[in-house]
């Protein structure tokens, strides 16, 4: 780890001046930050520490609107009954994320921005890694072991997969990323803000030099009450999804009315499988249909050399994840 | 006087381990010590072309940075599968060669932990690069060894092919298993401090007789001069049994800086500086008539080995001892890649050749339309198929036995795919367990205060696996005392010889020598005793007196406790020592274990066969949706002689057990070919079992006695736990899905 500048700025506008500088990175909870640092993947000069803000902290799960304070930590929404009521995916996609002790120091804000697990960028041992050191190539695709890599959104420069759970809840339910930076504040659409990789994989999102995360909002739906998040993982817990899928079902009789479905573990960004909701909407809803769904939802996935079993795992996990929203919506489950 | 052995007893050290009192090696900081960091190389293969050191040298905080040219007065040891005391014959930093990602090439020493790391980051070695298989090739392999009898490598017995013309179903089949690290919590780690010409080096170890050994021959010193500690060790696993370069490279440092110098090696590197579990491939071919008797055995293994070693850890010797055949063969075979030399790893051969014979035991049950617990049955062998002699005791088919009734296996559908729950599909697998029962020679020294207390002295090791707690147990039970009145004092190299705490052999061996000098002390008090002008075993001939349960007996029913006859001798104390010997074990395994090595009796000696053994049964749970497995119900039954702490025992067996699950579903280190390294060398990405992974886990241990094996009757059991899981494990995956996987780790992806 290089020796690095440390900020604690006491109001959000001197934290933008500070993160605006050249060389310095925004710290909050410091899962990835932290970790990265320690592997020499992340060397920033200075680290501008916002978790002393109070106006980024707390949220609200309001009728019409659910607000997430970027301070907001993992664990303490995770064990919200109002919002597991309102939207069990989001709470089941933090319950299902990280380990206890993760969740209790990860913040909501950072969460979203978290980096890719892939092997090769986050060792250093491997000189090829466009993410880390543009234009130095792609283990991965070289040759590299591509089990836990993208087989959607990636690129010839990059497939590294972004790793998180909450965005992928995030993006079903079309949430808004607040932001204030020193061009000003701004509402970015989810989808929006992460960038797949294409030729400049070492860019991943839009936010510009100093711009702050404050806030995730999300617009309440019918489809979040009946709605699910389901991880698959060779390991019980404390572990990154192979598949998952955050869905979400708004029924009218034993048709659909309305169906959202977001994927983790598969894409370079978090991906909204927009095509496998269309053919849900206004269908009859049954096991076929969800199997359809699901097959849909991954017929424009690459299959890289080790990840071709993503996509018959993808499309059973999309279907059982609908057939449990289906379940919580007819109030068997 | 309250029963000591088998029993349960709380861990003595356990207050010291869980309030911190409990020093490890690396708690220990010698005044003005520095720190030392590893630069290891990126390349696999090839040649270092040249290193700058400069900016390393520049950083602040950093005294010094060695290189293969400047670390002077930098020794060596033989490697294990070369008769020697290091984990490997390759030794880093002699020149320029690279043979295996992750090498040591550089050692820096500074004020700082943080600026020795910073240091070796600073580091710029430059290499030519050569091509490297990081992977072995199974078609490109070599036999080990040939010979007759059953301690030959290679043993054919009868004739294999002609059995399996005559068996009514056979199975041909072959099983692969990963490379795996051993993942101990306690970091490698090595601080090593010079006064003149005496050297102390504190470090985690399974044998710190054998490092003692090695190093002071190094060096030309004599085993006087060179101190080695190891009070507490954090898991070893068989990781920490030989002399690895990081020890040597820090012993080398410390001497030149002229300061004690402390190295903890990072979790990357630990993948690569010491062993490993190397990647097998298990081949069997089976035959067995109608009813299930087997016509044929055949297994050949075939496992990795580095290019500067050969790794022989022949587990064809177990599968052939376990099933009655009249036709036998099998084979050691060995694949050279690129890789530092493997080793050691609990069971580190049962687990991958038991998953290979059980998983094949059960696809031939299924061939045979049989129940796969009968078919172990109607093969259980009374004598050793290969030796041909007794076993000094097996209760395999009593350990299914009571394993079945707890599982509850007679209420199975033994349909394929025959049992749902919701969404999951269910299936129940068994397999058997077995470990060798290793017996080393081994020394304590007991000495007994008429206070009562006693301190028990041997140069054995706590491997957190409670061997503090059974000396004092065993030391209590024959002196009469409380176990809380025995100090045990180890892990130090001038103690009484003990064996390398590996092949579950210490509570055997190290506690039979406990118990020797316990008799020994005894007698001792019992002729002074008799020589004294009152008392009740006064004038007696001591030779007829007998020490039973803490009290000395005469012939004609006098006694007297011992601790009282010990209070009423004039120095009110005694000490005495022991050895115990296998009558077994040859003078050239004595020898060899005095040397450091690991010279044993067993598991074949010429009169009997001596394993341990179990049967272990699983509950899968695949969800139909997700693929993935879970196991909520794992059932054990285990006969080991005598249970000396029935606690630390249960804890043994269940942590075999739990680890079990890890190599059935979760560990794998990952290769990257391309680049000929491992690829997840850390705790994030190298999956072992969570506490969510582990629900019921049942252990049950039987009664055993077996009067061969030592004076305690008891067999080791560190290692027994494990053997067994992952096929049982496998063989539930098969019948809930009807898929055979054969490849371990058994993943979702195999069932997609």
């Amino acid at each position: 780890m290089d020796n690095f500048a440390y900020f604690r700025p006491g109001s959000l506008s001197e934290a933008i001046d500070q993160a605006s500088a050249e060389g310095r990175d925004i710290l909050a909870g410091g899962t990835t930050m932290v970790d990265l640092m320690k592997l020499d993947v992340q060397r920033p000069d200075g680290l501008v520490d916002i978790t002393g803000l109070p106006e980024l902290e707390g949220y609200e799960i309001g009728a019409d609107r659910l607000r997430f304070g970027a301070l907001a930590r993992m664990a303490e929404v995770g064990d919200d009954a109002d919002l597991a009521a309102a939207c069990p995916a989001l709470t089941e996609s933090l319950w299902k994320a990280a380990s206890p002790q993760l969740r209790h120091a990860a913040r909501l804000g950072g969460n979203v921005l978290q980096r890719t697990r892939c092997p090769y960028f986050r060792d250093t041992a491997y000189v090829q890694c466009n993410k880390r050191e543009p234009g130095s190539g792609c283990a991965a695709l070289d040759g590299g072991v591509t089990s836990l890599h993208a087989i959607l959104g990636g690129s010839e420069a990059c497939v590294a997969m972004y790793p998180g759970d909450w965005a992928q809840a995030l993006i079903a339910f079309d949430a808004e990323v607040k932001t204030q930076g020193p061009g000003g504040t701004r509402t970015i659409p989810i989808a929006d803000l992460h960038l797949r990789p294409g030729d400049t994989p070492e860019i991943e999102t839009i936010l510009e030099k100093g711009e702050i995360i404050t806030a995730i909002e999300i617009p309440v739906i019918g489809a979040m009450r009946a709605s699910h998040y389901l991880k698959a993982r060779d390991r019980e817990s404390y572990a990154f999804a192979n598949v998952s899928a955050a869905v979400g079902l708004e029924m009218e009789g034993d048709t659909v009315s309305d169906a959202r479905i977001g994927l983790g573990g598969v894409a370079s960004v978090p991906w909204r499988a927009s095509a496998a909701e269309d053919v849900l909407r206004g269908k009859t809803f049954s096991e076929d249909l969800a199997r359809e769904a699901g097959r849909v939802a991954f017929a424009e996935a690459t299959p890289l050399e080790h990840s071709a079993y993503k996509i018959p795992l993808g499309a059973d996990v999309v279907a059982g994840a609908l057939m449990t929203a289906h379940a919580r919506a007819k109030g068997e489950n | 006087m309250a029963q000591t052995i088998n029993t349960e007893v709380t861990r003595t050290d356990a207050p010291r381990k869980v309030t911190g009192a409990a020093h490890y090696a690396a708690d220990f900081t010698p005044a003005g010590m520095l720190h030392g960091a590893l630069v290891t190389s990126r390349i696999a293969v090839g040649t270092l072309t040249g290193i700058d050191i400069s900016k390393a040298e520049a950083e602040p905080g950093v005294v010094a940075v060695f290189t293969h040219e400047t670390l002077p007065d930098y020794k060596t040891v033989k490697g294990f599968y070369a008769g020697g005391p290091g984990s490997a014959s390759f030794w880093p930093m002699e020149g320029t060669e690279i043979k295996y990602a992750g090498q040591p090439v550089a050692y820096v020493v500074a004020e700082t932990a943080a600026a020795a790391r910073r240091g070796a980051q600073l580091v710029e070695p430059t290499y030519e690069e050569g091509e490297a298989n990081i992977a072995m090739d199974p078609s490109d392999s070599f036999i080990v060894g040939a010979g007759e009898d059953s301690k030959g490598m290679t043993v054919t017995k009868g004739d294999v092919s002609a059995g399996l013309s005559e068996a009514a179903q056979s199975v041909d089949v072959e099983y692969v298993t990963p490379f795996q690290h051993h993942n101990p919590m306690e970091m490698f780690a090595a601080t090593a401090e010079w006064r003149g010409d005496r050297l102390t080096v504190w470090m985690p170890s399974q044998s710190v007789r054998t490092l003692r050994h090695g190093i002071s021959r190094a060096y030309g010193l004599p085993e006087t001069s060179v101190r080695v500690v190891s009070p507490f060790v954090g898991g070893a696993f068989g990781s920490k049994a030989g002399i690895t370069p990081y020890t040597m490279l820090t012993i080398a440092a410390a001497k030149a800086v002229g300061a004690p110098v402390r190295l903890i090696v990072t979790r990357p590197q630990m993948y690569t500086v010491a062993t490993f579990r190397p990647e097998s491939v298990q081949k069997f071919r089976i035959g067995a008539d109608a009813s299930g008797k087997l016509t044929a055995f055949e297994h050949i293994e075939i496992a990795q080995t580095s290019q500067f070693d050969e790794v022989v850890n022949p587990g064809t010797h177990m599968t052939r001892a376990m099933y009655a055949s009249p036709n036998i063969h099998t084979e050691q075979r060995l694949s050279r890649s690129d890789t530092n030399t493997g080793g050691f790893m609990r069971a580190p051969n049962e687990m991958q050749t038991f998953f290979g014979l059980e998983s094949a035991m059960d696809e031939l049950a299924l061939k045979l339309a049989m129940d796969p617990v009968e078919l172990r049955r109607v093969n259980d062998a009374q004598t050793h198929p290969v030796a041909e002699v007794p076993f000094s005791s097996r209760s395999l088919m009593e350990c299914y036995d009571a394993a079945a009734a707890s599982f509850g296996w007679a209420d199975r559908n033994p349909e394929v795919g025959g049992m749902t729950d919701g969404d999951w599909l269910v299936g129940y697998g068994c397999a058997t367990a077995t470990y060798p029962t290793n017996i080393s020679p081994s020394a304590a020294r007991v000495r007994m205060q008429g206070t009562g207390h006693a301190f028990i002295e041997l140069a054995a090791h706590d491997v957190g696996t409670g061997s503090y707690t059974i000396f004092a147990q065993i030391a209590a039970a024959r002196l009469g005392l409380p176990v809380s009145a025995c100090d045990v004092v180890m892990g130090e190299a001038h103690l009484p010889l003990a064996p390398i705490s590996g092949g579950s052999t210490t509570a055997a061996s190290a506690g039979s020598a406990v118990h020797l000098a316990c008799l020994n002390l005894a007698a001792q008090v019992a002729r002074e005793v008799s020589q004294m002008s009152d008392g009740p075993l006064s004038g007696v001939d001591p030779e007829r007196i007998t020490l039973e349960d803490g009290v000395l007996r005469g012939p004609d029913g006098q006694s007297q406790p011992l601790l009282e006859a010990l209070a009423a001798t004039p120095r009110g104390e005694a000490t005495a020592e022991g050895e115990y010997r296998h009558p077994a074990l040859t003078d050239q395994a004595l020898k060899l274990t005095y040397q450091g090595g690991y010279g044993v009796a067993g598991p074949v000696t010429p009169e009997m066969a001596m394993f341990a053994f179990g049967a272990e049964f699983a509950e899968v749970r695949i969800h139909r949706w997700t693929h993935e497995i879970r196991v909520p119900r794992l059932h054990g039954a285990f006969a080991a002689g005598t249970w000396l702490n029935r606690k630390t025992a249960h804890s043994q067996l269940m942590g075999g057990m739990v680890w079990g699950i890890g190599s059935a579903l979760h560990e794998v280190t990952e290769i990257d070919h391309a680049r000929a390294r491992f690829l997840n060398a850390n705790i994030a990405e190298y999956l072992v079992p969570v506490n969510a992974d582990v629900r019921e886990v049942r252990v049950e241990m039987l009664e055993e006695q077996d009067d061969y094996v030592n004076p305690l009757g008891v067999k080791g059991i560190g290692e027994l736990g494990i053997v067994g899981t992952a096929a049982a494990i496998g063989n539930a995956i098969h019948h809930a899905t009807g898929k055979r996987l054969r490849k371990l780790p058994l993943r979702m992806s195999d069932l997609v």
